[in-house]
């Protein structure tokens, strides 16, 4: 097994972005693999939802992606204002060979919106991203960052 | 989650927690509704401030202590619910949600009159409805509310602050400046005969309550606040007495400086103060801007935290099923409750329809005036029943007067409203009834602690309370008891047991294959033996399906691959909402004993629905004997031990061990009667415990022990669970655990 697979941390931010991950990381060699969801903090002011809704639903995204990956997956959730910096700290935390990301695309106005998370975790890491294709997106690959 | 993480979660300080109550106050009283206040009194209208602060700081109290007894999300909902019950829970939830609806309603209009004071909108005539300039500004407005709040647009703990303190510092100029143009005789008559008197000063109340309306907010965000039993009380305490403070110098002001009856014609008042005002120090078109754009910020502040607001009492709503969890999802992409705040952006655009600003005022306050009245009951009424959980950081003084006069004044300002406006609060009142009786009744379980409190003491409370407090008992939800297998062997035993309860609960059984992987081989064991799993797991699902129909009980069937397969009960748990777990406990049953989990402590301590853990030696429920020390725990036991014998026809025997013969003689016959044990047969005795559990265990074919003392999961996982009685007894032995708050568990465990 590619030692880059060890143990790999999955960002999951959604349902459908479980399912996507849990498609895109089909076929791979994967050692052990730790799920982290995190919830956005305003930092200050009210969050834009209740946080305990917010853990409900992270618990919800990792029994979409157990029942996907059909086998057992460590999972976390974590807290911070900036998401791409709080899956960083988890990675290390947890000692991660690497952060496995499955870009979902969308508009440059819905990731203008969200931030872009798997932006800055391309340019700001400093540990090893692989960058998977969404492969429900067909044809649409103009977005898809290949990783060697 | 480890408690670092918690603190993480919690991102409030003493500052932001106080300008959500400030920022959501000020708005409405200064910038949208001082003309309108000051034709309704006069300048007495700044008592009628006075007197809506002082009926705000008794509620502002009342909520300071439910807060920091249950920092939970929704608030002043979520403590009506918890305390009275779902059916008043409906009443509050509905009136809080609505009556936020309105007051956004309100707050917008207000953003309307001030954007159509320098951007020219139109006047738009739909057949016989007229839409006004400021009510096109407040569409256009609303509208970008909701989508900003839908979207979950990133704003920063800073810009709050930065905002509130904005407004206070120009208001404060203002009403220097102002000051100074004051003129003490342009305040005389301080009552005014045109508006009635000193008799108007409540009425004014009536009208300007909605500018209070931004203290139980706070309570919203409970669980975000750091340190919420010391900044939750001096957040809400404080913003009260703040923006009191303000109001009533800012009225004098606007007032002394303007005659009340110009006052009270003009649009924008405020604007009118601000260019004499600052037209002193020649600055008066200054003036102007600043409070234009102040009172945007204001009211666009208002609007905002209000709908954040009625997401989170949707959320609390939902979680407690009042609601459809439907309305309650997070958006895939904003992570936001996208579609509670378009259905709350519906409404607040309907109501800004309405169009007149003191209807929707007045709606806002009367709706809130309903839940601030049940939220001074609620406080009553935990303190009366007094359970252990309810331990608040912050006491109310002067208790239970402090609660009472909430109460009171709450309901009490209701009667200065306008007929129509009476009449909508006995309106919302009925629809949350019907709406509980309809809709919420058949799906939540939740009771309140009032129900709990009357039907656990039908003794010595009137009949009427007790057949009421049953009439109103929820019976929705369906009673679902999980079952987790893990040995085939055990199998038919568990799903009898787990059968015969949700029989005599009309529940459904859910069996739930845990296949545990070694930690070892990880991964590739499950990818390469998942065939191996899956004939296994069939098998033994199938058996469990056919067990479970013999006794015509609906029946799921569910795998789970898993390393630690007693964490995955919990989490199985929690996931299909479960209301019991029946489980085996053997050497092979669910994880090893003795093994040392870090991340197990966390979840054994905090069981999320009634256990119970079978040692199986044949299932056989001829003759139960259940030993007794009073509890949670025994009174599961007792359920069981009643459930079973009137299934399967079995003797039931009561043991209890006191100090003394007449002591616990005294106890066990309480205790019979209390749990409706009065047919069994009671054994009271004295000396070893154990002893006396094994000698009256040698007649029994089966022995349902409570977990009195300690955490019966957490031994059991941890391997420490010394309980001879349980190997020495022939017959099987069910432990039962019942479900509690966290809180209470780590008082006593923790």
């Amino acid at each position: 097994m590619d030692r880059l697979l060890d143990r790999v941390l999955l960002p999951v931010a959604s349902q459908a972005d479980a399912e996507a991950t849990a498609a895109a990381i089909d076929g791979y060699d994967i050692g052990e693999t730790v799920a982290v969801h995190v919830v956005e903090k305003a930092g200050g002011a009210p969050d834009k939802a209740s946080v305990q809704q917010r853990e409900e639903a992270a618990i919800e995204v990792f029994r979409v992606l157990r029942e996907a990956l059909d086998r057992p997956i460590e999972t976390e959730i974590r807290y911070g204002t900036d998401v791409a910096e709080a899956i960083f700290e988890a990675a290390h935390e947890i000692g991660a060979s690497s952060i496995v990301v499955t870009p979902r695309g969308g508009s440059r106005w819905i990731r203008l919106l969200t931030g872009d998370v798997a932006l800055s975790l391309v340019t700001e890491t400093d540990l090893p991203v692989v960058v998977l294709p969404d492969v429900d997106r067909e044809g649409d690959t103009e977005e898809v960052v290949d990783d060697e | 989650m480890s408690s670092g993480d918690e603190e993480l979660a919690k991102d409030l300080g003493p500052l932001a927690a106080l300008t959500i109550g400030v920022g959501t106050m000020i708005g409405a009283g200064i910038f949208v509704l001082p003309g309108e206040a000051a034709a309704e009194a006069g300048p007495a209208v700044a008592l009628s401030f006075i007197a809506g602060g002082v009926i705000s700081m008794f509620t502002a109290m009342s909520a300071s202590e439910l807060g920091t007894a249950m920092p939970k999300a929704g608030g002043s909902y979520y403590y009506v619910n918890h305390a009275l019950g779902p059916l008043f829970g409906s009443i509050a939830g509905m009136g809080n949600w609505m009556g936020l609806a309105f007051a956004s309603a309100f707050y917008t209009i207000g953003f309307g009159d001030y954007l159509a004071t320098f951007v020219p909108l139109p006047t738009v005539e739909v057949a016989s409805l007229v839409i006004s300039q400021s009510q096109i500004g407040a569409l256009l407005a609303g509208t970008a509310f909701v989508v900003v709040n839908y979207v979950g647009a990133k704003e920063t703990g800073r810009l709050q602050n930065v905002i509130v303190i904005t407004l206070v510092a120009i208001l404060t100029v203002f009403s220097v400046l102002g000051f100074m143009q004051a003129d003490l005789s342009t305040l005389k008559p301080f009552f005014p005969e045109e508006t009635g008197g000193a008799a108007a000063i409540l009425p004014g109340t009536a009208l300007v309550f909605v500018s209070f309306l931004g203290f139980a907010k706070i309570t919203t965000v409970a669980e975000e606040i750091k340190n919420p039993g010391r900044n939750l009380p001096l957040a809400i305490i404080g913003s009260v007495a703040i923006v009191t403070t303000m109001y009533a110098i800012i009225m004098v002001v606007l007032m002394g400086v303007i005659n009340w009856d110009i006052l009270g014609q003009s649009e924008t008042p405020v604007l009118d103060v601000a260019e004499i005002g600052f037209g002193t120090i020649g600055a008066g078109a200054i003036g102007v801007g600043l409070l234009t754009f102040a009172g945007l910020l204001a009211t666009a502040s208002s609007a905002n935290a209000s709908i954040l607001a009625s997401s989170r009492i949707n959320f609390a709503m939902g979680r407690d099923k009042l609601i459809s969890p439907w309305l309650n999802d997070i958006h895939d992409r904003f992570a936001t409750p996208y579609r509670s705040i378009a259905v709350t952006g519906g409404f607040i655009l309907a109501f800004i329809l309405i169009g007149d600003i003191k209807v929707l005022a007045k709606a806002g306050s009367v709706l809130h005036l309903i839940v601030y009245g049940l939220l001074n009951i609620a406080l009553i009424v935990m303190r009366r029943a007094d359970t252990p959980e309810y331990d608040p950081d912050f006491t109310v003084p002067l208790y239970p007067i402090v609660p009472i006069l909430g109460a009171v004044t709450s309901f009490g300002l209701i009667a200065f409203m306008k007929p129509i406006e009476i009449g909508l609060a006995v309106g919302f009142v009925v629809f949350g009834f019907v709406w509980y009786v309809l809709y919420a009744r058949t799906q939540t379980t939740k009771q309140g602690v009032l129900s709990e409190y009357v039907l656990s003491r039908r003794d010595r409370i009137p009949d009427p309370a007790v057949s009421a407090a049953e009439t109103v008992k929820p019976d929705g939800g369906e009673y679902t008891v999980m079952v987790p297998l893990a040995n085939p062997e055990h199998e038919t035993d568990l799903i009898t047991l787990a059968s015969a309860i949700a029989k005599a609960r009309g529940g459904t059984v859910e069996a739930v294959h845990i296949a545990t992987v070694p930690d070892q081989t990880s991964l590739e064991y499950g990818a390469e033996h998942l065939d191996e799993i899956d004939a296994e797991s069939q098998e033994l699902l199938d058996q469990a399906r056919a067990d479970a129909e013999t006794f015509g009980v609906d029946v799921e069937t569910h795998t789970i691959l898993s390393h630690e397969s007693f964490e995955e009960v919990f989490d199985a748990a929690r996931d299909h909402e479960a209301d019991m777990v029946v489980m085996g406990w053997g050497e092979d049953s669910h994880g090893s004993p003795g093994r040392a989990e870090s991340t197990l402590d966390d979840v054994t301590q905090d069981p999320p629905c009634d256990f119970l853990v079978l040692k199986d030696r044949g299932f056989t429920p001829g003759h139960i004997l259940l030993p007794t020390a009073g509890g949670p725990d025994s009174e599961l036991g007792a359920e069981i031990a009643k459930l079973l014998g009137a299934e399967y026809d079995s003797d039931v025997t009561v043991l209890h061990v006191g100090d003394s013969q007449s002591e616990a003689e005294a106890f066990i016959e309480s205790w019979a009667e209390e749990h409706d044990l009065d047919d069994a047969e009671l054994i009271a005795t004295t000396g070893d415990v154990e002893t006396a559990i094994e000698d009256a265990a040698r007649g029994c074919s089966m022995v349902i022990l409570g977990a009195t003392e300690r955490g019966l999961l957490e031994r059991l996982v941890s391997g420490s669970l010394v309980m001879d009685v349980v190997d020495d007894i022939a017959c099987s032995v069910l432990l039962a655990e019942k479900a509690r708050d966290r809180s209470l568990w780590e008082r006593l465990f923790g």
